[in-house]
């Protein structure tokens, strides 16, 4: 030895070292062999910021090829956290773009916080107004992570047009996400239908959503785009609406006596449903609003409430036109047999008063009818027999689901909510049990001109005046037209479906329309009557008892020497006279339709129209 | 002595007996270092600087490399004053006249590069106090040559601190120690020695770990208490009164119960405690801010997952995701997009580990191996003592770098801010560096040769 020292002490203190060495080299294994797809991910987290840019909704025409629903292109303000990012980064961006977002710097600043926490890119402002978007454009480059995408947003040009029918979209709730987050198309920012169409068609009007894979450094700061993904947009849906029709009935619904009212227009040879206007409505586009007070406010109180199919009201007179085929077609009566009209109608101890206390002296069915007398039709009505009536009252499918399906995959063609109202005689007392099960004459009186336990529908009533127009065909009203995939093809195409057959005699239908065209020329609906166009029709006041009375009319259309292109029904609530608050409404309908002169040129392409509707020009 | 290669003039001689393996550990590791500050850099706005100034630290470390290696060891050993007076001199001149960085006055301010103090007294500590235990080497058994070794030792360490410069202390304490270690001091002072160190260190994070259980500061009085210690205060004073009291109690208790139990042990516990508890509050007031959250996410990461964790955390994924083969140079997506914190200085690794995979940094381990296998080899065949011990101590300190920032890249160490010798960037530790190894060249070249 050199040196009078033992290596002991050295070799101890290298095995040592290389012990150590061996433990970092196993963890070097451990976290890049081993864990090194955890951190892999992490890493490309990390990275990558996705923008997930919302694809356009399938369109929504009307039969004519005018757009009801359709999409627009719009700005969305997103922030892109990242882990760099402090507190006095974000309250001091908080405090700067909070004027142009018309939000507290406060509530911005939660945003910012829940993105920062969460790590997940967050829309600061959806649908941002140009002027907004060029200053915050500004803004963008003082502050990295703060960016702009533009995407498509829902956008219904007529804004409250056939609101009802098409419904209006909504933020997801917890409950659905849940449901539909392993499918795989739905974030919790999600919009999705709620209501109508854009909620019974959910599947088909909803595209695959696009988005940016984005690069981004420490700082949030935009390096590239990565990856851009396409969106895809929904199908598109042809309606039967015709948005002429449609808007015609809604105007004149909101100039009506009460401002609440249905209408449903119906091709009678088809079933199309060619406008069904339920007002008060609601503009769908509110939806798409970044929600402040005002907003919410205004959809707290949304008129949700679709009167032409959920509203349910005694039918009134117009039920004459089911009493009246009722007694004619089994014979119980004949249409020149007279009954006097002294304003009243006694019966035992009973007094039933006719709505003109005048009376109308002796008449028969013709004039009874045309002028709607009630002591007419309550001995018409003893006479046939409420068996009978309730027997046709369901011949007609009253209280039936005028859209009902046996088939589920139809159940999407069918509005949601529908009412079946309530059918009224002795059979239906003695099954439900009310007023101890009996029936008594007082009650068939009533039954007569349409008061009582009897409910309907404005579709029920529409589609009985269709059943009337065509001779007996119930046809299931439709309002899907066409459902058209995004590469052009007929996913769906609507073909007209029989839901029953109301036979009767053909006296009893000449007798009928001739009634109902005499009630239009010189009866109760006189004010309605449009030169060079037939029209029969029926008006209805139903006696409502917690106030005034709902005002009723039901008629068809047709162009002389052709089949009613037309069936429609009219409700104002508490609008009083079927007389002089519904007529009017369905006579502006009717000229719209069918009156080509009076309406204004239109560039409008025909499309798709069945020929039956020949009111084209 | 063994004359060989008896034909051979002796400047032929050292240069056949040059181990061209440590050489070539030293320059596999500065390729690699390169590359990682070449790939590291290229995202940051003052790149340009950075490769500029690692080439000159090259250089430079080059020439004092060669200096080294030519110089015969031994005149450290004669000259270990002039060292250690040197070292004093730059380390008290920093504190006065340095330049303010990164909260620690540590450096002076030079025309073309920075220059750390505490770098060159780390190199002259190891051979001042080697110098110091060969002519104590007869005594090294006793418990004076430690004493006389820890005060020689103990104000270069106290400047270090004062700057303060947590990391050169951290590497220069275990080092210190490890050339004790190989001098063959006593197992029982050594012990003594590293319970005063690991209980200063353990006291810290004690301190630390309770300071952030404030619930458990509230409903326990003895945590209060021991948090009471944490600074000078009349607590303090009267609780190392209290344990000279305790052990003198003890000893006489003892003593007259007829337990054979030296003295020696109850003052050596009692000092382990007192020094422990003085050296644990000198930490603790010096210890940076950044340390201390690193300490702190160290014990509980759930503390702040975004903040003080997030550059361990980050290093972490930047080494994970680089998998078996890497990314490939400048395509690491954690370094280059700035996730990785410090990646040119003191995460360097995070930087191989992501770009170059495990294959880098086995590579990077194997070439220490290979470096710590020379460097001891060298110690082996040193002809004399104080060579021995030279290289034991800067082998060891390489050792120490190693674990400590290895260590904090892959989260099994909590403190950071030590670099890695030859792979980070940083001129005065890369020059220090070569400087040590040109010495151990020098150690190696001379081993057959009679000074």
């Amino acid at each position: 030895m050199r040196h009078e020292l033992s290596f002991d002490r050295l070799n101890q203190l290298s095995a040592g070292v290389y012990l150590m060495m061996g433990l970092l080299a196993l963890r070097f294994v451990d976290l890049q062999v081993i864990r090194h797809s955890y951190y892999a991910k992490a890493a490309e987290r990390n990275r990558t910021q996705t923008i997930i840019q919302t694809a356009p909704r399938g369109r929504v025409f009307d039969r004519t090829g005018n757009l009801l629903a359709t999409n627009r292109p719009a700005f969305s303000l997103v922030f892109l956290p990242s882990l760099t990012k402090n507190q006095t980064y974000l309250s001091r961006l908080a405090k700067d773009m909070a004027p142009y977002l018309k939000k507290t710097d406060e509530e911005l600043l939660r945003e910012l916080q829940v993105a920062f926490e969460t790590g997940s890119p967050v829309r600061l402002a959806e649908n941002l107004p140009p002027k907004t978007m060029f200053n915050l454009a500004e803004l963008r480059t003082l502050y990295p992570g703060v960016d702009l995408v533009v995407e498509a947003r829902r956008y219904y040009p007529y804004g409250s047009l056939a609101s009802h029918l098409i419904g209006y979209l909504g933020s997801i709730d917890s409950k659905t996400w849940l449901r539909l987050r392993d499918r795989g198309e739905y974030r919790k920012d999600s919009r999705i239908g709620k209501a109508g169409l854009e909620k019974l068609f959910e599947r088909e009007l909803r595209g695959r959503d696009g988005g940016i894979l984005l690069e981004v450094d420490a700082h949030g700061k935009l390096q590239g785009i990565l990856q851009q993904m396409d969106w895809k947009p929904g199908m598109d849906i042809a309606l039967t609406i015709d948005s002429k029709l449609q808007r015609a009935a809604e105007e004149a619904l909101r100039a009506s006596h009460s401002r609440t009212g249905a209408v449903v227009v119906l091709d009678p040879q088809t079933g199309a449903i060619l406008a069904m206007a339920s007002v008060p409505d609601f503009d769908p586009n509110l939806f798409m609003i970044p929600q402040d007070e005002e907003v919410s406010a205004r959809l707290k109180s949304l008129p949700e409430f679709n009167l032409a199919a959920q509203g349910t009201f005694p039918p009134g007179s117009i039920f004459k036109i089911v009493v009246a085929a009722a007694g004619f077609n089994e014979q119980k009566i004949f249409s020149a047999e007279k009954f006097f009209c002294p304003g009243y109608f006694q019966l035992g101890p009973r007094t039933f008063l006719c709505w003109d206390k005048k009376g109308h002296k002796l008449l028969d069915f013709l004039p009874g009818f045309a002028h709607s007398c009630d002591v007419y039709f309550y001995q018409f009505g003893l006479k046939t027999g409420a068996d009978l009536i309730e027997q046709y009252e369901r011949k007609f499918h009253l209280g039936m689901l005028t859209m009902g399906s046996n088939r589920k995959e139809d159940e999407r063609f069918s509005l949601p909510g529908e009412k079946k109202g309530l059918i009224s005689g002795p059979g239906e007392r003695a099954r439900r049990k009310a007023h101890g099960g009996d029936w008594y004459q007082g009650d068939t009186v009533n039954l007569s001109i349409g008061q009582g336990e009897l409910l309907v529908t404005p579709i029920q009533m529409a589609s009985l005046i269709s059943t009337v127009a065509n001779g007996g065909s119930i046809w299931k009203p439709q309002f899907v037209e066409k459902v058209i995939s995004q590469d052009g093809h007929d996913i769906y195409q609507r073909k007209p479906e029989l839901s029953g057959t109301v036979n009767l005699k053909p006296e009893t239908w000449d007798l009928l329309h001739q009634a109902l065209i005499q009630v239009v020329q010189d009866g109760t609906a006189r004010s309605g009557h449009v030169s060079g166009i037939k029209i029969g029709g029926k008006t209805g006041t139903a006696q409502n008892p917690h106030g005034e009375d709902h005002a009723w009319f039901v008629a068809y259309a047709g162009l002389p020497g052709k089949p009613p292109s037309l069936a429609l029904s009219v409700l104002v609530e508490h609008g009083g006279h079927g007389a002089t608050a519904a007529v009017p409404i369905a006579k502006k309908i009717i000229e719209v339709a069918l009156k080509p002169n009076d309406r204004p040129p239109e560039g409008s392409l025909p499309k798709e129209v069945p020929p039956k509707n020949g009111e084209q020009e | 002595m063994i004359f060989g290669y008896g034909g051979l003039g002796r400047a032929e001689q050292r240069r056949r007996h040059i181990d061209w393996f440590l050489i070539g550990a030293v320059a596999g590791l500065l390729v690699l270092g390169t590359l990682a500050i070449f790939s590291a850099a290229v995202p940051l706005p003052y790149h340009a600087q950075i490769i500029h100034r690692h080439f000159l630290g090259i250089g430079l470390g080059v020439i004092v490399f060669l200096i080294g290696m030519w110089l015969p060891y031994q005149i450290y050993d004669e000259q270990w004053k002039i060292l250690y007076a040197i070292s004093v001199a730059l380390l008290i001149g920093v504190l006065i006249s340095g330049e303010m960085l990164r909260g620690t006055r540590g450096w002076f301010k030079l025309p073309f590069f920075s220059f750390q103090p505490s770098e060159v007294a780390r190199v002259c500590m190891i051979l001042c106090l080697s110098a110091f235990l060969n002519r104590r080497a007869h005594k090294i058994k006793t418990l004076g040559a430690i004493v006389y070794a820890i005060g020689l030792v103990l104000p270069v360490l106290f400047l270090i601190l004062k700057e303060p410069d947590l990391s050169s202390t951290l590497v220069l304490f275990p080092a210190i120690t490890a050339v004790l270690f190989c001098a063959g001091a006593h197992g029982l002072y050594l012990g003594f020695l590293l319970g005063c160190g690991l209980l200063s260190f353990l006291l810290t994070v004690a301190w630390t770990f309770f300071s952030i259980r404030t619930d458990w500061l509230e409903s326990s009085a003895l945590i209060r208490f021991f948090m009471e210690l944490s600074h000078l205060n009349v607590t303090l004073v009267i609780t190392c009164v209290g344990i000279v009291v305790f052990f003198f109690v003890a000893w006489w208790v003892c003593a007259r119960l007829g337990i054979p139990i030296p003295a020696v042990y109850f003052v050596a516990l009692a000092t382990i405690i007192l020094v422990g508890l003085m050296a644990g509050n000198i930490m603790e007031s010096q210890i940076k801010g950044y340390q201390r959250s690193r300490l702190v996410t160290f014990l509980d990461p759930a503390v702040d997952p975004r903040g003080a964790g997030y550059n361990l955390l980050q290093a972490r994924i930047a080494i994970g995701s680089g998998g078996v083969t890497g990314k490939g140079i400048f395509s690491g997506t954690q370094s280059q997009l700035g996730f990785v914190p410090e990646r040119h200085t003191d995460f360097i690794l995070a930087v191989v580990g992501e770009e170059m995979g495990l294959l880098g940094t086995l590579a990077v381990l194997g070439l220490y191996l290979l470096l710590l296998g020379r460097i001891f080899n060298a110690a082996r065949v040193a002809q004399d003592r104080f060579g021995y011990l030279v290289a034991c101590g800067i082998g060891a300190m390489f050792a120490c770098y190693l674990f400590i920032n290895a260590g904090m890249s892959v989260g099994i160490v909590p403190v950071a801010g030590v670099p890695l010798p030859f792979v980070s960037y940083g001129g005065s530790n890369l020059v220090m560096s070569l400087w040590s190894v040109g010495i151990v060249e020098s150690i190696h070249s001379r081993r057959y040769t009679i000074a």
